[in-house]
């Protein structure tokens, strides 16, 4: 019996409810009784009073009646009782001869407001007085469902004292930082901050750990080891995760709001503990410590504004009918000038006179003539009829070429990328064709292994490439050109995050894709993705990081017709994540 | 070898391009050159006369600077207000033609690529010395004038392709494609009412290099021009010149 739990659908997939306003009225009815909490709360707060003062927001008079209750008066209004939860965290456990000391060092406390749709969730430093407030919301966006949030910094109010000068703040001081987590709920985490406003997470427990998934998100810095951080699953659940972490513990303290995939309200507090899983190198000028996030988007002032790559939206799934009309439109093949394309490799004449036949276990057999650079024959094996294509081809490594073409007139719309290792015998092929079962403008792909049959060469009976994870946890930025880089974080063996670069260095929106990994050798990777539920396109590459640069290639169908292009790049090692042992069926 | 020498001779058909800020010197050449021409001289009768068509050549060369000073603070749409009703723009090998075609290379090409923005000269590009005068002519009838003068900008365009790092790029207000350009304004205005509005204006650019502030080298670029027009292009012009 498997103890892994693997959803029927992945995340991407689900078809979340568009619960109404008045469902989600409903549905927030228990959270007026305060969050759940496994772990015990903390009465610290029980019989107190606090007035927290914000910058340009709310103040806050609080009556701590126990440690379940409370009432709140929000900027001099009628005070409102409602259920609440608190939770501690240490700042430092001392040990001795004498016992366990500990001090507590920050307060965190979480409530809803009865009868609306509205909350607030309370960092407290006791020994600063710093107060960092997130006021949280529904019914905000079309889709109802997301969490809002709007964060403000400020300060409990002491009598007799001046209000204190500094604040929490963002920070970029936790960038690149990943983490294990394990709840006092059982539920276990990867999450990864490569970005300032964006971070990915693999659920490993709630579904199954095979994929990534990335959602905007909030860095805050406490101390030098204290911050707070956020995310929001948004285009999917819409469900909130917050929480206070210590990185020299490794613990943390939060709260999870919204409702799941069952439409279920999820409104708890957690304690957790877990392990720096790696660091990444960022980017930005030493100067920078990124209290300032420099996005050029329009409407950021609004409350509960944030960056928000949006993409089911922005590409609605279409019809076979509509991709047939689009690519009698545009059928572009190698048209050459992409965005990916400024640091491709050159293109090889290694295939140039050369016939041979690829042979693929328990798949195709294809017999090629390559008459020039640009235009190569292929049949099936056993046909008399060839079938002229044009192609590109690189060689990334010695002895290796790589290799895509259509196959024209197929339908559905289908080519290849072919790896061949004349070193080996050796021959891998990701044969991708336009349609998948969710949607006819994604594309679908499988790997295939075989040999190469040709003249002077004998393959091997046994040996082939493979299926690996040796780039899982690692992480590469990858320059296209001199306006477009990003940062891949091969973060599962079956799943990838792409980060985009800011102008200052620092890494900004995010997303992430199911994915495949094979070697062909030592420090060479066959790699391909498919943007699904997305723009339903793929990326095939070759990673070589003996010589830090790719060659590969984009194969997409859909309102912008046929597409089979090239794409290359330079890449830089930005570290990698110790996950590997989270990830197999023996995990 | 000179590195601007390598560079002209790799690219023989590249006017190079030279720098001088010298702001001062550009308008005592402008003034000693307004409405100086020999056949005009000949009707220009009158010190009134002469006098006035220097106060509107030093006029052209304010609104000149206030363009460039709208252009580099973005103020695209005060741009558009300083060009007559029916004006053109000719850039990159498009026509932008009346006040419509006039805002949207401003108000969207531009804008969208952050272009005009007053940025120094690329290392190792430079202008001719007769290209970096700023010109005022004035004609006699005081209802006309043309003008030359040198720019040094950056200009951009947003990328393109439909990859969701392209679209992620452009969403964080990125996904630009940025270039130095250095050229000379050609320039005609019209007066209207009591001032002086631009009539055409011309980019005639001499040198493109992938240079963005802060580096320490550029290499020529080739940047396409147009291709298409308005409206199968949004923020392209109305014809391809």
């Amino acid at each position: 019996m498997s103890k892994a739990s693997f959803p029927k659908e992945q995340m991407h997939r689900i078809k979340y409810t568009k619960l109404t306003k008045e469902q989600i009225d409903r549905k927030l009815v228990p959270a007026a009784a305060g969050p759940e909490c496994v772990s015990e709360f903390s009465d610290v707060l029980a019989g107190k009073r606090l007035k927290i003062v914000t910058d340009n927001g709310p103040v806050l008079n609080y009556t701590f009646n126990d440690k379940n209750k409370l009432s709140v008066s929000v900027d001099g209004g009628a005070s409102v009782e409602s259920g609440y939860g608190a939770l501690t965290m240490e700042q430092d456990a001392f040990f001795s001869q004498y016992g366990t000391l500990t001090r507590e060092q920050i307060v965190f406390f979480s409530h809803m407001t009865p009868k609306t749709q509205t909350g607030y969730n309370v960092f407290i430093d006791l020994e600063s007085n710093l107060a960092t407030v997130f006021e949280v919301w529904f019914s905000g966006y079309k889709d109802l469902r997301e969490v809002q949030r709007q964060i403000y910094y400020g300060y409990v109010e002491t009598a007799g004292n001046e209000a204190p000068i500094k604040r929490h703040h963002l920070t970029n001081r936790i960038e690149g930082k990943g983490f294990h987590w394990k709840q006092d709920t059982g539920i276990e985490t990867l999450e990864f901050f490569p970005s300032i406003v964006s971070s990915s997470f693999v659920e490993l427990t709630r579904f199954g750990g095979e994929l990534t998934f990335c959602g905007p998100s909030d860095y805050i810095r406490i101390n030098d080891h204290l911050f707070i951080y956020d995310r929001t699953e948004c285009e999917f659940s819409g469900i909130m995760t917050l929480y206070v972490m210590d990185l020299l513990s490794a613990t943390q303290a939060g709260m999870r709001l919204g409702f799941n995939e069952k439409d279920e309200l999820e409104y708890y507090m957690f304690r957790g503990s877990g392990e720096i899983v790696g660091q990444l190198a960022i980017f930005e000028p030493f100067n920078d410590r990124g209290e300032k996030i420099p996005l050029n988007m329009p409407g950021m002032d609004q409350k509960g504004a944030r960056p928000v790559y949006r993409p089911f939206g922005d590409h609605p799934p279409i019809t076979e009918s509509e991709i047939e009309e689009a690519v009698r439109k545009s059928t572009l093949i190698f048209p050459g000038g992409e965005a990916m394309a400024g640091n491709k490799m050159g293109l090889s004449h290694y295939l140039v006179g050369l016939e041979l036949t690829v042979r693929y276990d328990n798949g195709p057999a294809w017999d090629y003539r390559f008459d020039n650079m640009k235009k190569l024959r292929w049949r099936k094996v056993g046909d008399t009829q060839w079938h002229e294509e044009v192609y590109e081809a690189f060689q990334p490594d010695r002895g290796v070429i790589f290799f895509a073409h259509m196959h024209s007139g197929m339908k559905p719309y289908e080519c290849v990328k072919i790896v061949l290792d004349f070193s080996n015998g050796l021959t891998s092929c990701v044969h991708s064709q336009v349609g998948s079962k969710y949607m006819a403008n994604e594309v679908s792909y499988r790997f295939i292994f075989g040999v190469i049959e040709m003249e002077g060469m004998t393959p091997p009976k046994y040996l082939r490439h493979a299926f690996t994870d040796e780039l899982a946890g690692r992480a590469l930025t990858w320059n296209y050109s001199d306006t477009l880089t990003s940062m891949h974080v091969y973060s599962t063996p079956h799943s990838y995050s792409w980060t985009i670069f800011m102008e200052n260095g620092a890494m900004g929106m995010q997303w992430s894709s199911p994915s495949r990994y094979a070697k062909i050798r030592d420090g060479l990777y066959l790699f391909s993705w498919v943007e699904e539920a997305c723009n339903g396109g793929q990326g095939t590459i070759l990673i070589n990081t003996k010589t830090m640069h790719d060659c590969g290639f984009g194969f997409s169908g859909g309102k912008d017709g046929l597409r089979l292009d090239t794409m290359g790049a330079f890449a830089r090692n930005a570290g990698s994540y110790d996950v590997k042992r989270f990830f197999g069926p023996g995990y | 070898m000179d590195f601007v020498k390598s560079l002209s001779k790799q690219n023989p058909g590249r006017r190079s391009f030279l720098w001088k800020a010298g702001a001062a010197m550009s308008a005592v050449v402008a003034s000693a050159v307004a409405g100086v021409s020999g056949a005009k001289q000949s009707t220009d009768t009158t010190l009134q006369d002469r006098i006035g068509r220097l106060e509107d050549a030093n006029t052209i060369r304010r609104l000149h600077q206030a363009f460039e000073s709208r252009l580099d603070r973005g103020m695209y749409e005060d741009v558009v207000g300083m060009f007559a009703d029916d004006a053109e723009v000719v850039f990159n090998g498009g026509l932008f033609a009346g006040k419509e075609g006039i805002r949207r290379l401003y108000c969207d090409h531009f804008n969208s690529g952050l272009t005009g923005k007053k940025i120094e000269p690329a290392p190792g590009f430079r202008l001719e010395p007769e290209q970096q005068q700023d010109i005022v002519e004035v004609a006699l009838d005081r209802k006309a004038a043309t003008g030359q003068f040198p720019y040094s900008m950056q200009a951009g365009t947003p990328m393109t392709g439909d990859s969701s790092l392209v679209q992620m790029a452009r969403l964080q207000g990125e996904g630009i494609v940025k270039w130095w350009e250095g050229g000379v304004y050609h320039a005609s205005y019209v007066k209207v009412g009591a001032g002086w509005k631009i009539k055409r204006l011309e980019y005639r650019a001499a040198s493109k290099a992938d240079y963005k502030p802060g580096r320490m080298y550029a290499m020529p670029i080739d940047v396409p021009a147009f291709k298409s027009v308005f409206p199968k292009n949004p923020i392209g012009p109305d014809r391809l010149v």
